[in-house]
């Protein structure tokens, strides 16, 4: 499968501050792939240089095989942008915005745009600064819609949304991406929004990429024991397999790659007493912060 | 395309172009009315005398209107692209980014010539109602570098407006102040006649100042 997005050795510092070094992941045709990090991780900063608004200091990002420095018109032509908090021409009503696009974009289809608009209690000529966030999300969903991209990169697009819209966004999203094998490269704070919408995620930390792989995948292969030692003072931490551990006294939440009996065998083997043994379930938000920790 | 570009920055100043044409045209017939007044209350002798002897400029009152007009039209079309780095929307569109900043810029320049147009060929219209050929000629040597202030104004305000960096946005601010003096120093009718051709190339290198800003917000300063 052709990759849509690939960053190599990509490499950035705000002054002093590393963001990140040697961060290498790709976005396949035809995936949504969900990029998640704490705040402070990179996340916007990669959106930025995905669009050519930031020069990473080294490394280079590459879309359908042109260096996002350096986009063409044509390129550009076929990656739908959603920035942060849904920003757009807010002196514009939808009339006028949606004339405005329509003249830079040959494939232009309004219908989804005004499909979309029929949705909202909104008059054509009501100026998209008098709408309430939602409305405005679904405004330029709209748009980035009738802009019919092979790409969309959409940054942190659950922010300031109700339930209600959120749920909105990511239904029609999604439904529109698998319909239109459409590629679609997206950053959320919101992790449930993710796990709704995604297939692939990436996840990345101050360390760099902690996972790139299929929601699947990861969802089963990384696990959470929770148990109780019967002495407190018992250290975990070195054991080869533990990726995180959360320890309040003698209550532990383990986080790990391994098998139920790669663990047993560990504490075992150590003649280390547990009690109340348990795999936990976990959805993506818990994954997530058990990869990456609470703090 | 170019007709979006258009669209989107008509949509922008269209009040405030609008609004500072009617006032322009309205202060200069007030201008006019007061040489009128002149004429009538304290006779054309004394009129002459003013000006031919105690260097009275009957056109000094248009000194700062296209500096303010500049300013408007800069102010109109760029900050709403800075509210929440809504400039971005712009470099992402379909053609380069250069371009796309120069079709809005050469859009804001044609709107301000245009009003300007209007002033212009009122104020030589009503000068030479009153004024011999000669004296209109002076007066507008006189006004040319306070319009051209006008399109320096625009440029540089665009320059700062652009400009990520509050820290570059205050030098640019001192050193744009500076080149506007430049254009309204001399208060001598006909002083800039040897000037003028120079003030106007300056004027037109700073037309694409603004794509430097445009250039360091893409390498994403801030």
């Amino acid at each position: 499968m052709n990759n849509v997005i690939e960053c190599n050795n990509l490499t950035h510092y705000y002054g002093k501050k590393r963001v990140y070094e040697n961060l290498n992941f790709h976005v396949s045709e035809g995936s949504i792939l969900g990029l998640l990090g704490k705040n402070g991780t990179g996340k916007t900063t990669t959106i930025n240089i995905l669009n050519g608004f930031l020069q990473p200091r080294s490394g280079e990002c590459l879309i359908f095989g042109e260096n996002t420095q350096h986009l063409s018109p044509r390129t550009k032509a076929r990656i739908g942008f959603l920035i942060e908090g849904h920003i757009q021409y807010s002196f514009m009503n939808i009339r006028q915005i949606e004339k405005f696009y329509s003249g830079f974009y040959p494939n232009w289809k309004p219908a989804p745009f005004w499909e979309l608009m029929s949705k909202l209690n909104v008059t054509p000529t009501q100026k998209i600064s008098t709408m309430s966030c939602g409305q405005r999300s679904q405004v330029a969903l709209g748009l980035i819609l009738a802009q019919d991209p092979d790409l969309l990169i959409l940054d942190d697009f659950s922010m300031g949304l109700d339930p209600g819209y959120r749920r909105l966004f990511i239904d029609y999203l999604r439904e529109y991406a698998k319909a239109e094998n459409k590629t679609i490269f997206t950053t959320s704070h919101i992790i449930q929004d993710m796990e709704r919408l995604i297939d692939d995620l990436l996840i990345i930390d101050f360390d760099g990429v902690l996972a790139q792989t299929s929601v699947n995948e990861f969802m089963g292969s990384f696990k959470r024991f929770d148990f109780v030692l019967e002495n407190d003072k018992t250290d975990l931490k070195k054991a080869s397999f533990v990726v995180n551990l959360d320890k309040v006294k003698n209550k532990v939440e383990l986080y790990t790659y391994s098998s139920e009996s790669i663990v047993k065998k560990y504490l075992d083997d150590n003649n280390i007493t547990v009690s109340n043994f348990a795999q936990v379930k976990m959805g993506l938000e818990d994954a997530f912060i058990g990869l990456t920790g609470k703090y | 395309m170019w007709k979006s570009v258009v669209y989107k920055e008509w949509l922008k100043i269209r009040w405030f172009l609008i609004g500072y044409t009617l006032l322009g045209i309205l202060g200069i017939g007030y201008l006019f009315l007061t040489v009128k007044h002149g004429f009538a209350f304290s006779g054309g002798k004394n009129v002459w005398n003013s000006i031919l002897f105690m260097g009275y400029q009957f056109f000094s009152p248009l000194k700062y209107v296209p500096l303010v007009g500049g300013l408007t039209i800069a102010i109109a079309q760029y900050f709403p692209e800075t509210v929440n780095k809504r400039i971005k929307l712009t470099f992402h569109l379909p053609l380069g980014e250069n371009k796309a900043l120069l079709m809005m810029h050469a859009f804001g320049a044609i709107s301000l010539l245009l009003s300007f147009l209007v002033f212009f060929g009122m104020f030589a219209g009503f000068s030479l109602l009153y004024f011999p050929v000669q004296m209109v000629t002076d007066s507008i040597i006189s006004i040319f570098p306070w319009f051209l202030a006008g399109f320096a104004a625009y440029f540089l305000v665009a320059l700062i407006v652009l400009e990520p960096e509050w820290k570059f946005r205050f030098y640019y601010f001192v050193v744009g102040g500076f080149f506007l003096t430049i254009y309204l120093n001399s208060p001598v009718t006909g002083a800039y006649s040897p000037a003028n051709s120079g003030l106007f190339v300056l004027t037109a290198f700073l037309s694409i100042a603004l794509l430097f800003s445009a250039y360091r917000f893409r390498k994403g300063e801030m």
